[in-house]
């Protein structure tokens, strides 16, 4: 990014962004300094490139007109802590409108691709058209700038998305990738395709663990386009760590925000993995197919119980002081650390775990591995394939499929394995086309077409309002569990207010984990000593909003109407008094609830599209 | 006065599963929170026999408190 000149207030037109258009198709090339026409430009991430899909007007994501858009925020490659995301943006293949329109949707990750692009001196990328032939881009940097080439991809043909990745390392040395699997290349019957990203203990230590934008279907995109991998290689270009820069990640990484990933031993809650037991206290953690038994089941997973068989290890994200991960290998007969097999997060752990009704920590690492490998968003998978299982055990007589059932890991583990090869369409193009294709929606755990994060949307109607991804764009999903409000007055406030912040961090290039308890006046202060741009606390978050809201002006424009605003009709017809949760969502709620937010979000959300 | 303290995930580790306590005068939540030695900022959830509450609520007689860590989503 360029500074025109020192700016003593924010001025978004006196900052340049280098962007790199790639024409799959011809395989021209073209650089151009592209002036910020608002904060949201500046800041970068979704809020950059849903202005640039909101110019354009597409009716099919699987079209040449539909770009894909790699771009960085702000702090990405930066020394701010957590500064590593990389954003991929296009009309998506998988979330749409009733109207059958794409959505636009964007997917973020960590890994080290997002900085090793920054310091190409490219700050996005937009991929038009489509190759003939499967190709990889290659991105470097010289004395001249940024250079950018096309190349043959054949021999990356079939391999899963690690394979891809350590293939292209043999390579390119000082390099990080994002690739695909094998269900990007089957894009046609696969549209929950993951872009994979390398990390720094993936590429030394040969494990598979990849980091992955996996929302929305961005690798289907990709191989659509036949676009196997990005090679993004440059050298490092952080400077030193200023003591202003120090002390903002120490707020950062001591933050309430952020403590509760730490590990236990760190003083922390151990992860995301730690939702299990908290959420378990109030018998809400998804079981077969979003319905909780109200018993102990669950328990077989909680950290406790998996480490008697298998090793945990917490690791971090490339210089990030928040160890989040907690990694799973098997343990060798003498009790020493085996194999490596998958990381256990909250949502892939409870979506491939209990809410499949398995309960054994090794089945449960050994399909996340597999949906990471080949390539598939874990939560869009996991939850369509509850429906699946659901489905089978309401009709025993009609099963679907293999006619797999609650609990059978080895029918779990073919569907999974079939769909990611595009065996079966009609898993791989998901949950809402496949529960309208069989005529059953009440139970298909879906809001506005994409299924929905481990969270139970008897506790969460903010989940209508989410842009991007049930828990990633919307943070309420634990509102309930937390402060035990049901209000329509607190639930308007969190949703106008706190909730659609979280969408901050899908702009600046930092991660959610940051949490909001990394002050605003820290991520300000942060700004300005890594651009020198002034902006205010209340600049930022105008931004914020105004990004939020355009995305939700684009589902309107692609067809969005007042009956995909909703959740899935099981919720209001069939409460689970298991959940020990106060019972509130009704649709009567749901409806004042859509009566009072619309009245303030429809104002605001004038002028924000292009005209016409 | 007797008041039974549950502790949740990661707590229970750092800390206990479950203990009575006993104060012979008016408490507040937070005079627990104090006496267990948990700091205040690392408290997520709050209930006092099932409900959520705050740190400044009054406890009675046989009360169940519940205390939960932070948590988030990913």
């Amino acid at each position: 990014m360029i500074i025109i000149k020192k700016v003593t207030k924010n001025d978004p037109s006196t900052v340049l962004y280098r962007r790199c258009t790639i024409d799959l198709a011809s395989k021209a090339v073209n650089f151009e300094d592209v002036p910020c026409r608002n904060l949201e430009d500046v800041m970068g991430g979704f809020g950059r490139s849903f202005q640039i899909l909101a110019e354009r007007k597409i009716e099919n994501a699987y079209c040449p007109e539909n770009p894909l858009i790699v771009n960085t925020g702000l702090l990405t490659g930066s020394n701010i802590m957590t500064g590593l995301r990389a954003y991929f943006s296009a009309y998506s293949p998988l979330k749409h409108s009733s109207k059958g329109l794409p959505a636009a949707m964007w997917s973020a990750g960590s890994g080290n691709f997002g900085s090793k692009l920054k310091w190409t001196g490219i700050d996005e990328i937009i991929f038009e058209n489509r190759s003939a032939t499967p190709v990889y881009a290659f991105i470097s940097v010289d004395e001249a700038g940024p250079r950018v080439s096309l190349r043959p991809a054949g021999q990356l043909a079939g391999l899963n998305s690690h394979e891809k990745i350590m293939a292209l390392e043999k390579v390119y040395k000082d390099a990080h990738f994002a690739a695909i699997g094998q269900a990007g290349e089957n894009y046609e019957n696969v549209s929950m395709g993951v872009v994979a990203l390398s990390t720094d203990n993936q590429l030394k230590s040969g494990e598979d663990k990849c980091r992955f934008a996996g929302r929305g279907g961005m690798g289907s995109i990709m191989g659509y386009k036949n676009l196997f991998a990005i090679v993004a290689q440059s050298t490092n270009r952080l400077g030193p760590i200023s003591p202003e820069v120090r002390d903002v990640n120490k707020v950062i990484v001591r933050s309430g925000g952020s403590a509760r990933f730490q590990p236990v031993s760190q003083g922390g809650g151990g992860g995301t993995w730690a939702n299990y037991e908290v959420l378990q206290a109030f018998y809400a953690v998804p079981e077969n197919n979003f319905r909780p038994k109200g018993n102990d089941g669950v328990e077989k997973l909680f950290r406790e119980s998996v480490e008697k068989k298998l090793e945990v290890r917490t690791e971090a994200c490339f210089r990030c002081g928040i160890r989040c991960h907690n990694n799973i290998f098997r343990r060798n007969p003498d009790g020493s650390r085996g194999e490596f097999i998958a990381k256990f997060d909250f949502e892939p752990l409870n979506l491939f775990g209990t809410n499949l009704g398995i309960h054994d920590g090794a089945q449960v690492a050994e399909l996340i591995k597999l949906c990471d490998n080949l390539g598939m968003d874990a939560i869009s998978l996991g939850t369509t394939i509850a429906y699946v299982l659901d489905y089978n055990e309401r009709h025993p007589d009609k099963v679907l499929f293999n006619g797999a059932k609650f609990g059978q890991f080895a029918q779990i583990r073919e569907l999974l394995k079939r769909t990611g090869k595009g065996e079966l369409p009609d898993i791989g193009k998901g949950l809402k086309r496949l529960a309208e294709k069989i005529g059953e929606t009440a139970f298909a755990m879906q809001v506005k077409g994409l299924e929905l994060p481990a969270y139970l949307p008897d506790t969460n109607p903010g989940y209508i309002w989410a842009i991007a991804g049930g828990h990633m764009s919307m943070g309420t999903h634990m509102l309930l569990a937390k402060e035990g409000k049901t209000s329509l007055d607190d639930w308007v406030a969190a949703i106008t207010g706190a909730g659609l912040l979280q969408v901050g961090h899908d702009m600046i290039g930092l991660c959610k984990f940051v949490g909001f308890g990394a002050s605003h006046e820290a991520i300000v202060s942060a700004i300005l000593e890594t651009t020198g741009l002034e902006v205010t606390s209340q600049e930022l978050m105008q931004a914020v909003r105004r990004a939020y809201l355009r995305g939700l002006a684009l589902e309107l424009q692609q067809g969005y109407t007042d009956e995909d605003f909703t959740l899935p009709s099981q919720v209001f017809d069939s409460p689970n008094e298991n959940v020990t949760l106060p019972h509130f969502v009704t649709r009567d709620y749901v409806e004042q609830l859509k009566n009072r937010i619309w009245e303030i979000f429809a104002p605001e959300m004038d002028g924000l599209l292009p005209e016409g | 006065m007797q008041v039974t303290v549950t502790l949740i995930g990661s707590f229970r580790l750092k800390w206990f599963k479950e203990m009575v306590l006993y104060y012979d005068h008016d408490a507040e939540l937070i005079d627990i929170v104090n006496d267990v030695g948990m700091p205040v900022e690392e408290v997520g959830i709050i209930l006092i026999n099932g409900r959520h509450s705050s740190l400044q609520n009054r406890l009675r007689d046989g009360d169940i408190v519940t205390l939960m860590p932070l948590i988030g989503g990913g």
